[in-house]
C-alpha cells in the first residue's frame, strides 16, 4: 500500500508543479513544490497556506480478485488568506486557482500512472518500476470553509491499487 | 549480438477496470454494401485521440449498453426428451448509447434515418418542417487564388463577404436527378425519385454530412475549424451555409455505420468492441440528466442493431468482434 501511497502523491505532485511552478512551499528550510503529505512530515499545529496537504485516511480492501484490490482514501486539504497586497480581497480567487489546478491535474489523462518502490530511492537511484498501475477515481469536492480570513477547502480522491505478490 | 530473454515476472490477470468508453464510427459503403472492419490484431492499441482512418472520433459515450439477443434452446430427443445437444436458433445484438457531444454526426447517428442540414434560407421562402428552400450555392473557385482543400474553401473575395467567422457551411454536389444513395465521402440519404425531392439543386448539400464551421475569412478562402469528411472538394461541389440540423420521425432512410467501442482498461489493458454493420434502431431521442433544478443536460441517446458480416477466417456469420488484449507481462 505505501508504494501506491507514494505513487499517488509523486504524481500528484508533479502534475501540480507543472501546472504551476510557482506554488512552492518552505518545508524545514527547502523549498518545495507546493505539495506534501502530512504524516511524512514533522508534526505541527501550523496550516501551510496556498499548498496541498495529503492526508490518507479511509481504507478498503477486496480480496475476491486473484490480487488483493485496495482502495485507499486520500484527503488534499488546501487554505489561503489571500495576498496581503490585496488585503486578502482576493483569497476567493486564490482559492479558485487551487480548485483549478487539482482538477486539471486529477483529471488529466492518463488517470493511472505505473506503481513505484520507493522504499530504496534516493539520490542518484531510481524507484523501481513494479508490476501493476495506480488509477484514481474523480475528485469529490468539498464545501469552502471560512475561518476569519482564511478560506480553506477538503477534496477527496479514491485511489486504487492492486497488492502485488509479496508486497507489503 | 546476441539477445537475452530473461524470466520476468508474470503479474496475475485481473478484470478490466475502466472509467468509460470510447466511441468511433465509420461509413459503411452503402451502395456495395461494404462495411469498414477494424482489425484490432494490426491496430488494436491505436492513440484514442488519433483513430486510423477512416473511423471518427465520437467522443466519450455514456450509458453503453451491449445486449445479446441471440437464443440458444436445447435439442432433445427421445421419450421421455431428453437434452441431447443445443441449437442456437436466433442470433441477434444491440448497442444502446448516449453520446456526450452534440456534433452534426453525432445527431445524425442518433437521429436513426437521414438528417438534414437547415439550409438558409432563398428571401420569401415557403415554411417548412426541415427548412425551406435554399438559397443560392456558392460556387467553388477553381484557376483563381488558391485550389480549395479541406480545410479552406475558395469561395473569391465577393462571395466570402456573405459568410462570417462562426458560419456554418456544407459542401457537396449539387442534386441533378441521382437516384439511390447520395451524400459525397458518406451515404447521408437514399432518394427514391427525383420527383420526391423536388429536383432540388440543393437536396445533396441539404443531407450531406460533409459540413464544417468557419473560423477565419482571408482573401476570398474559408478556413475550416477541421477537415471535411470527404477530404478535399471535388469539381462541381458548391457551399451553402446552414444555421444547424434537422431530423424527423418517421423518416425511410435507415443510418448504417459501423462502429467500434473502446474500453481503456486501468492496467494498461483494453476491451475492444466491434460491429462493422450497425443500423439505427430507433427514431430521435434524448435522455435527460438532471444537473440542478431546473436544469437538465440532454444527451443524445442512440440505439442500433447489429447486422452479420462474414469472418475471412472461417466463413461464419456474425455480428461483432469483441477483443481483449492484456497488459504487459499478464497471465493469461
Amino acid at each position: 500500500m505505501q508504494n501506491a501511497k507514494d505513487t499517488f502523491y509523486v504524481t500528484l505532485q508533479s502534475r501540480l508543479a507543472a501546472l504551476n511552478p510557482a506554488r512552492t512551499i518552505v518545508v524545514r528550510g527547502v523549498v518545495r513544490p507546493g505539495t506534501l503529505v502530512e504524516e511524512n512530515e514533522l508534526p505541527s499545529a501550523a496550516v501551510p497556506v496556498d499548498a496541498f496537504r495529503l492526508q490518507w485516511t479511509g481504507l478498503q480492501a477486496n480480496s475476491a480478485g486473484p490480487l488483493p484490490l485496495v482502495a485507499m482514501e486520500c484527503s488534499i486539504q488546501y487554505a489561503t488568506d489571500g495576498s496581503s497586497g490585496n488585503g486578502s480581497m482576493d483569497r476567493g480567487r486564490l482559492l479558485s486557482a487551487m480548485d483549478a489546478e487539482l482538477a486539471a491535474a486529477l483529471g488529466a489523462e492518463p488517470h493511472m500512472v505505473p506503481k513505484m518502490n520507493y522504499a530504496a530511492a534516493g539520490a542518484g537511484i531510481a524507484a523501481t518500476p513494479m508490476g501493476t498501475n495506480v488509477f484514481w477515481a474523480d475528485p469529490v469536492f468539498g464545501a469552502a470553509t471560512a475561518v476569519d480570513e482564511r478560506l480553506e477547502r477538503t477534496s477527496t480522491v479514491q485511489v486504487f491499487a492492486y497488492q502485488e505478490a509479496g508486497e507489503l | 549480438m546476441s539477445t537475452t530473454t530473461t524470466g520476468a515476472g508474470v503479474v496475475a490477470s485481473v478484470a478490466p477496470v475502466t472509467r468509460r468508453v470510447r466511441a468511433y464510427f465509420a461509413p459503411v459503403n452503402r451502395l456495395a454494401g461494404v462495411p469498414t472492419l477494424f482489425d484490432a490484431a494490426q491496430l488494436g492499441r491505436f492513440d484514442l485521440h488519433a483513430p486510423p482512418a477512416p473511423w471518427i472520433d465520437m467522443g466519450w459515450v455514456s450509458g453503453f449498453t451491449r445486449k445479446c439477443g441471440t437464443k440458444v434452446d436445447a435439442l432433445r430427443a427421445g421419450a421421455p426428451a431428453i437434452t441431447v445437444g443445443q441449437v442456437r436458433t436466433g442470433v441477434e445484438a444491440t448497442v444502446s448509447l448516449a453520446f456526450e457531444t452534440w456534433g452534426k454526426l453525432q445527431v445524425t447517428l442518433a437521429s436513426g434515418s437521414q438528417q438534414t442540414n437547415l439550409l438558409t434560407t432563398a428571401a420569401g421562402a415557403t415554411p417548412n418542417g426541415s427548412g425551406g428552400v435554399a438559397a443560392a450555392p456558392v460556387p467553388l473557385l477553381t484557376g483563381t487564388g488558391p485550389a480549395s482543400t479541406a480545410t479552406s474553401l475558395n469561395v473569391g473575395a465577393a462571395a466570402a463577404a456573405g459568410f462570417s467567422v462562426g458560419s456554418l457551411v456544407a459542401v457537396d454536389i449539387d442534386y441533378t436527378g441521382q437516384l439511390g444513395y447520395v451524400g459525397t465521402g458518406i451515404s447521408s440519404a437514399y432518394v427514391q425519385t427525383a420527383n420526391a425531392v423536388g429536383g432540388d439543386i440543393n437536396y445533396v448539400r441539404r443531407v450531406t454530412l460533409n459540413v464544417g464551421v468557419v473560423v477565419a475569412i482571408s482573401a476570398g478562402v474559408l478556413e475550416l475549424a477541421s477537415p471535411l469528411p470527404a477530404g478535399v472538394p471535388t469539381a462541381g461541389m458548391q457551399v451553402s451555409q446552414l444555421v444547424g440540423f434537422c431530423d424527423r420521425e418517421g423518416a425511410s432512410f435507415f443510418q448504417e455505420w459501423s462502429g467500434l467501442f473502446v474500453m481503456p482498461g486501468a492496467q494498461g489493458d483494453r476491451v475492444l468492441v466491434h460491429y462493422p454493420r450497425l443500423q439505427a434502431m430507433q427514431g430521435s431521442t434524448e435522455t435527460e440528466e438532471a444537473l440542478a433544478a431546473p436544469l437538465e443536460s440532454i444527451r443524445l441517446a442512440g440505439a442500433f442493431r447489429a447486422l452479420p458480416v462474414k469472418d475471412a477466417n472461417d466463413g461464419e456469420t456474425v455480428l461483432c468482434f469483441r477483443s481483449y488484449l492484456p497488459a504487459v507481462l499478464r497471465g493469461v
